[in-house]
């Protein structure tokens, strides 16, 4: 017989297991900040952290997916330094000039400046022909539906495509479609999914969330465009975390590196810098997490009075 | 019915003419003889937050409305600020930007409000713009009440930002859409928020309807966000008066005020046994 948590308080040892939180990861959107989740799962695995479920939204997909897989984080590391450098490298000029000028070329809904063939080969690299059914742990990752507006939530079919979906940054990728539905980033609609650990039951959430920072100066109207986008998303995520955190009867752990630096999305040289941050934002979590975890042994966790 | 203190808070959010409903708003409260003890206002609900605290009554906010929302506000393209979008290097683009000239909208707040101050208010007013360099929500309540309103309906892109208070400001909608969290400061025990969803596109065919449908999913799920956060935190009460409109509104479909005061005033009606439940349980 096993005894789930919050059952009852009889202890057993070979029940240690079976008794512990269930702990949920999410990761965040963050463009390329998202590589600071390559040091952070280098302090999940040296502190043996065991994660029952992996959420992933925008560039915290990939990594969300990869750990999910079963990737070590050496692997994830090594991989990063690569993937970056490819992902939005070569722009679709087709588009370009469809953005520029409507009129003559025929705009389109599936709008991208990044060209796409050269993203979905870095994801097929990465991903292959794998399923959501091939992962280790439960892997979810969110999206937006751009017609409605609407969080969507994937964990069924190809990773690539469900990853090529929640990292469809408007105006750079295009949409893409999944089951009949038109996706786009899932930074649009929530940039740190906590809701979708939540629903999965986790007791304990380690959830890296990012902030844009601010151009620090605004020359053309892609500057002015960035900044409010910028703007609005830094409230999206505070105002869903304060939400969850008010909400969720048990423990969210923020793991929010401190950026000295604007780090644009081909900035790659900044690589080594975010992985250390992230790293190091995992850190310090790392006490608090292992007090958790030793009372969630121990019995139920208490639930924080709203 | 009438409470001492900050008892009832009205906060009318983002919504452009949408914003009119809350003309009917507070003629049903008239009606019903609540009187409102604080109003907060964001984008194009300041306008009326403004009309409420000034003292207006219905009449005098839908006519104010009507006088404002003309479409030649928007109907004049800054062609100097068309040509610096195109040639930023060459022509120098800056933060200060807007698409459409400024002169016509501001004549309009001038003609509206003078130069009636805060302190010229019946009630506290609150109006909220955002920090367009720092991306924090603003809350202005002192000054001219044309220069607040103004940097609170800053749309992005078609006005250029405003300066209230040394502090470039934007409209209040990027920051929060339904400033719920400025009566709960006030310390409001009673809220009664009323906000609008933007409208999603029927068909994404440019890239200014792109950059529109895109804005509309963001702020939307904010303004969700953000009311979910607020409800549950607050500690006393928070009523939602979201309007359904049986039709749809354009930004400037300024025809159809009529209609969005009906349907205010109706959408205001339906919440009445529950605020007079609530009042009945606060003690004044």
């Amino acid at each position: 017989m096993s005894i789930r948590l919050g059952s009852t308080g009889e202890r057993s040892l070979g029940d240690f297991s079976e008794r512990r939180a269930r702990i949920g990861l999410v990761i965040g959107s963050g463009g390329i900040k998202c590589t600071a989740a390559a040091g952070m799962l280098k302090v999940l695995e040296r502190e043996k952290i065991p994660v029952d479920v992996a959420v992933g939204c925008s560039g915290g997909a990939i990594y969300s997916a990869l750990y999910a897989l079963g990737d070590s984080a050496a692997e994830i590391e090594r991989q990063t330094m690569v993937l970056w450098k490819d992902l939005f490298s070569k722009l679709h000029y087709r588009s370009l000039l469809r953005a520029i000028a409507p009129m003559f070329m025929g705009y389109h809904e599936q709008v991208g400046m990044v060209d796409d063939r050269q993203v979905w080969k870095v994801l097929e690299a990465l991903f292959g022909e794998r399923t959501f059914a091939d992962t280790k742990i439960p892997l979810l990752q969110s999206a937006t539906d751009f017609r409605t507006g609407e969080k969507v939530v994937l964990d069924s079919g190809r990773i690539t495509d469900a990853t090529r979906a929640s990292i469809a940054i408007p105006m750079l990728l295009r949409a893409w479609e999944v089951d009949g539905r038109m996706l786009v980033d899932g930074g649009a609609s929530n940039p740190l999914p906590i809701d979708v650990a939540i629903r999965e039951g986790c007791d304990i959430i380690l959830a890296m969330g990012f902030e844009s920072q601010m151009n620090a100066d605004i020359r053309s109207l892609v500057n002015a465009l960035g900044r409010t986008s910028t703007i609005v998303t830094n409230h999206l995520l505070r105002a869903t975390f304060a939400f969850y955190s008010v909400a969720h009867h048990a423990e969210v752990l923020p793991i929010m590196p401190v950026l000295d630096r604007h780090i644009g999305l081909t900035e790659t040289q900044h690589i080594p810098y975010l992985i250390e941050q992230g790293e190091r934002a995992a850190e310090e979590q790392m006490p608090y997490l292992r007090r958790l975890l030793q009372a969630s042994m121990a019995g139920p966790l208490p639930t924080p009075g709203l | 019915m009438s409470r001492a203190g900050n008892g009832i808070a009205l906060v009318i959010g983002s919504g452009g003419v949408k914003c009119a409903a809350a003309i009917g708003l507070q003629r049903c409260l008239a009606r019903e003889s609540i009187n409102i003890d604080l109003v907060v206002g964001c984008s194009g609900g300041s306008i009326y937050a403004a009309a409420i605290a000034l003292g207006k009554n219905a009449e005098e906010a839908a006519a104010l409305s009507t006088a404002l929302w003309t479409r030649d506000v928007t109907a004049q393209p800054d062609r100097a600020a068309l040509m610096r979008m195109l040639f930023p290097k060459l022509l120098g683009f800056t933060e200060r930007f807007g698409l459409k000239k400024d002169h016509v909208v501001w004549e309009r707040l001038m003609t509206a409000f003078g130069e009636l101050t805060f302190a010229d208010c019946k009630i506290p007013l609150f109006i909220t713009a955002t920090d367009f360099r720092t991306g924090e929500q603003v809350t202005i309540s002192e000054g001219r009440i044309a220069d607040a309103v103004r940097a609170s309906i800053a749309i992005p892109f078609a006005f250029a930002p405003w300066e209230v208070n040394g502090r470039l400001c934007i409209d209040g909608f990027l920051s929060d859409p339904l400033p719920v969290g400025v009566a709960i400061r006030e310390g409001a025990q009673v809220i009664i928020a009323m906000g609008f969803e933007s409208p999603y596109q029927e068909r994404v065919t440019s890239g200014g309807r792109f950059a529109f449908q895109l804005s509309s999913i963001m702020t939307n799920n904010l303004l969700k966000a953000s009311f979910a956060f607020h409800g549950l935190a607050h500690h006393s009460e928070v009523i939602a008066v979201i309007p359904q409109f049986s039709q749809r509104i354009r930004l400037f479909d300024t025809g159809k005020i009529p209609l969005l005061i009906d349907e205010g005033d109706a959408a205001m009606g339906e919440q009445l046994p529950y605020l007079r439940r609530l009042l009945a349980a606060v003690p004044a």
